[in-house]
């Protein structure tokens, strides 16, 4: 489909500017602005056609591991756009900001209560900005105790992120390696317990979709070592009502909202990831605070010991408020939630286990992860591009790690029967396609706007911007 | 409300095909086990929660806004919203699987371009958190790039960009400094600055560049550059900014829309997603997402950034926005931004204000008050009037953009005048 930069110069509309005089020195301004005119019409054409070439949750099943793409409901996207909200300057006056404050405040009570954590900060953009600023905050604290530690465990089912994070504070990566049961190794862990190891960092439910069956041990090991438990709080759907990280031992918790909390994706973002930490870290948590003063809300700005701020304002108001109306519907019932997740995710695993590899067979959480190791080299990419063609959107492949040829599925709970076991059926028909067919299944998808692409040229000869062409003389 | 689809009895069949009786079975390995129901409040219907949420909305007091500092009050074409709401965009997600994705890719693809043209950089990526953590991204790029551990800030950084950039440099062991020598990983500058002023960096450039420092210009209203020179043309490495402008709503403060944008030489190390144009095995062209070898989900402890989730959606808008408005639009919304601040400027240097700005300035200006500013900031409230940011001592920031109209404008001043 053409650029928006290809089209044919038009009349965008725009009242003329040839009235509105300025008055900047020459060697500041610019002379040639290389943005295109375009109709209102054909924008809105364009970008509808685009929209066609994608896939949502609104369009069909979405089973991304890990990334918990469930329905997110619409009215949160009418409340987020109220004018109290949308409208609102950063810079008002506190007494303008009372609506806000206080749904910041009561957000960060529910969320308390959900995780059994003591403090939230709202402020990080995403989950990779909560975990950040968890590293950060264990590194000040062991800097005020006057204890060196630069040392991080992290488990090698652990998301990307987490050893990413570590190495943006300057720690080292101890990786554990998991045992046969899907947990992270215990006498390995306790082995690797030194004196300079600042915090373990895990998934729970981890990323094999299992809960980690020696968390109390893990956690109670830690702190005797003086260690902090940090807790990535990407899988909380499993959990809501059943258990809760603060009950486990962890020390910190960040949690993705548009993950467990239902706001939109939104093709990469925004996200909001939340940092929940216990008491005795919450003087390092960044500024300002919103504090309930009577029936009044303050923004508390006291420096103290806090890392500093971590993003702009007040983080990403807008998805704090669609997960605090997504809380408001659920309430008391939440715990539904967590129970058809766990449900969901253990009947199609049931239907899949007979034909697909199941490397830990034990009682999944929220999700699980699959092999097709037994269809050979590459059957995870080609079982992911087939599905395309049958309409669904793939479960994340080639994660965690550890497991050859992974399929890592999480269905959510807000996908019905019907669905479950029309995409278990289509899982079982590749795995005969592969067998009977083997080139069929390995030239898909057949029915998508584009076939499989080429990644290296695209890497090797890079195309990342459109660049005007050359006047025709 | 409920959101899950499943009946009773679809939940038995299915704890039957399990081979178990009931769901509790499924969690009893989830410890230690919660005795209690949670502490929330008791569900509500959808009527419910909006009446809740009207309820709490209504508690915010939306006034005419004269401060910008950060979070710019531009007008947002309706066309943005109605394609941002459609489900195919905004409830997919990161596009791993190009193939079901390339609406979103190929907006990806135009954004990019949009902030390159926009810029004069050779390479942007697919979006940031905001502007504040896209600066620190930088700081910590160039420290990545020439193995220097001290940054110098020029006056008149944003403080609350600068409080972030100096949490992540406390995080990666990074100094912020007040010279530019041989040890500088990088100099950065934000054009126009803090206080609205517009500078010619080239000599700061050259004095980077001179110590083999990386040159950085932050942008914190955007727009801007339909007027300026693009910060390439005065020897910037990379450039990083705020696209709040581009038709994101001020909403409290977030979510905005962090962006980054480098020269050529500095491609691998930039962070987070790039998409990039290739072709299937037939020759149809399509994007995908590329370098990914840089990225956290391969790369893990050697990657470039921790980034994942960006701010996808916000991209969009501001893709759609720049399309929607193109150069004449943004051009007349930047020069109305532009006339109606020189025109309140003037207006209130005119009844006792003095001016701050011994530079140009765009659409920010900073004035003394011939009296106590928290007066005057609260005469103007009392009209439904957000007259500018206190800067202390009886320093006021003051924005305008095209929805600061010549009537609001002049009322402001008499209001006011009336008080002297």
């Amino acid at each position: 489909m053409k650029l928006i930069f290809e089209y044919d110069e038009q009349n965008s509309g725009h009242l003329s500017d040839e009235d509105i005089s300025i008055t900047l020195p020459k060697d500041l301004t610019r002379t040639n602005l290389p943005l295109p005119n375009v109709s209102e019409i054909e924008v809105i054409r364009h970008y509808t056609n685009l929209s066609k070439k994608n896939f949502g949750v609104d369009v069909g099943f979405y089973p991304l591991g890990s990334c918990t793409m469930k329905y997110n409901p619409k009215i949160n996207e009418d409340v987020a756009r109220l004018e109290g909200f949308r409208d609102l300057h950063p810079f008002s006056p506190m007494d303008c900001i009372q609506g806000s404050l206080q749904l910041m405040w009561e957000l960060e009570q529910q969320l308390k209560e959900i995780t059994g954590m003591d403090v939230f900060s709202l402020q990080p953009a995403a989950g990779a900005q909560g975990e950040l600023l968890g590293i950060m905050i264990s590194k000040a604290y062991f800097k005020e105790r006057n204890e060196k530690r630069t040392k991080a465990i992290i488990p090698d089912s652990a998301h990307g992120t987490n050893p990413a994070t570590a190495a943006m504070c300057k720690h080292d990566t101890i990786v554990i390696p998991s045992d046969s049961r899907g947990n992270m190794d215990l006498q390995k862990f306790k082995q690797s317990l030194s004196s300079d190891v600042a915090v373990v960092m895990l998934t729970n439910p981890n990323t094999l979709g299992l809960f980690e069956e020696n968390i109390l041990d893990i956690c109670d090991l830690a702190h005797k070592n003086g260690t902090l438990t940090y807790c990535d709080g990407a899988n909380m759907n499993a959990l809501f009502g059943i258990t809760r990280p603060g009950d486990q031992g962890f020390d910190m918790i960040h949690l993705n909202l548009h993950k467990s909390f239902s706001t939109p994706h939104g093709g990469g973002g925004p996200g909001a990831g939340v940092l929940g930490v216990k008491s005795f870290l919450s003087d390092y948590l960044p500024t300002p605070r919103v504090v309930k003063q009577e029936s009044k809300y303050i923004l508390n700005n006291t420096k103290g010991k806090s890392v500093g701020r971590i993003r702009s304002f007040y983080g990403n108001f807008g998805m704090l408020v669609r997960a605090y109306s997504y809380i408001l519907a659920w309430g008391t019932n939440i715990r539904k939630v967590s129970e058809y997740a766990v449900l969901n995710a253990n009947y199609l695993l049931t239907l899949l286990k007979d034909v697909y590899e199941l490397p830990y067979d034990r009682t999944c959480a929220h999700e699980f992860v699959i092999s097709s190791k037994k269809f050979g080299e590459k059957s995870a990419l080609n079982i992911a591009k087939r599905l395309m063609d049958y309409g669904f959107h793939p479960p994340t492949v080639y994660f965690p790690l550890i497991v050859n040829e992974a399929l890592m599925i999480e269905p959510t709970e807000t996908e019905s029967k019907e669905t479950l076991d029309k995409f278990a059926l289509t899982l079982r028909v590749i795995s005969d396609e592969i067998k009977e067919n083997p080139e069929l299944v390995r030239g898909a998808p057949y029915t998508t706007p584009i076939g499989r692409l080429d990644e290296v040229t695209a890497a090797r000869k890079p195309n990342l911007r459109w660049i005007h062409p050359p006047k025709k003389s | 409300m409920d959101y899950i689809p499943i009946t009773d009895i679809e939940r038995n069949e299915m704890l039957k095909r399990i081979g178990i009786s009931s769901i509790d079975e499924l969690v009893k390995e989830f410890k230690p086990a919660l005795k209690r129901k949670l502490n929330l409040s008791i569900p509500k219907s959808e009527f419910e929660i909006m009446r809740h949420m009207q309820d709490l909305a209504k508690k915010n007091i939306i006034l005419k806004y004269f401060v910008g500092a950060g979070s710019y009050n531009h007008y947002i074409p309706s066309a943005v919203n109605h394609l941002l709401m459609r489900g195919e965009f905004s409830t997919g997600y990161t596009p791993y699987q190009a193939e079901m994705n390339q609406g979103t890719l190929q907006a990806i693809y135009e954004f990019q371009s949009f902030i390159c043209l926009l810029t004069g950089m050779d390479v942007a990526n697919a979006s940031l958190y905001d502007g504040a953590s896209a600066l620190s991204e930088a700081a910590l790029l160039s420290s990545s790039h020439n193995g220097r551990k001290r940054v110098f800030v020029q006056e008149g950084l944003h403080p609350q960009y600068f409080e972030v950039l100096k949490t992540y440099c406390d995080g990666a062991d990074l100094e912020l400094t007040n010279e530019i020598d041989d040890k500088t990983a990088c100099v950065i500058t934000q054009n126009p600055d803090f206080y609205g002023n517009i500078e010619n960096p080239w000599e700061l450039s050259e004095r980077a560049h001179k110590v083999g420092a990386l040159f950085i210009t932050c942008v914190v209203e955007p727009t801007s550059l339909a007027l300026l020179k693009a910060p390439a043309s005065y020897g910037t490495d990379i450039v990083v900014g705020e696209g709040q402008s581009f038709g994101i709503p001020i909403s409290f403060g977030g979510p905005y829309l962090g962006f980054i944008a480098v020269k050529d030489f500095l491609l691998k190390k930039i962070p987070g997603r790039i998409c990039g144009m290739t072709t299937d095995s037939k020759g149809n062209e399509g994007f995908v997402l590329t370098f990914q070898a840089r990225e956290q989900h391969i790369r893990r402890e050697r990657a470039t950034s921790n980034i994942t989730t960006n701010q996808g959606l916000m991209a969009l808008a501001a893709t759609i926005y720049l399309a929607l408005m193109g150069r004449s639009g943004l051009t007349t919304a930047a020069k109305l931004s532009y006339s109606r601040a020189h025109l309140l400027h003037d207006k209130l240097k005119n009844i006792g204000f003095e001016p701050l700005n011994k530079k140009p300035f765009y659409n920010e200006f900073l004035l003394r008050a011939p009296k106590p500013s928290d007066e005057i900031i609260s005469i103007l409230s009392e009209k439904g009037i957000l007259g500018g940011l206190e800067l202390g001592d009886d320093k006021i920031l003051i924005c305008c953009t095209e929805t600061n109209t010549i009537q609001d404008i002049e009322s402001y001043v008499s209001i006011i005048g009336e008080t002297l």
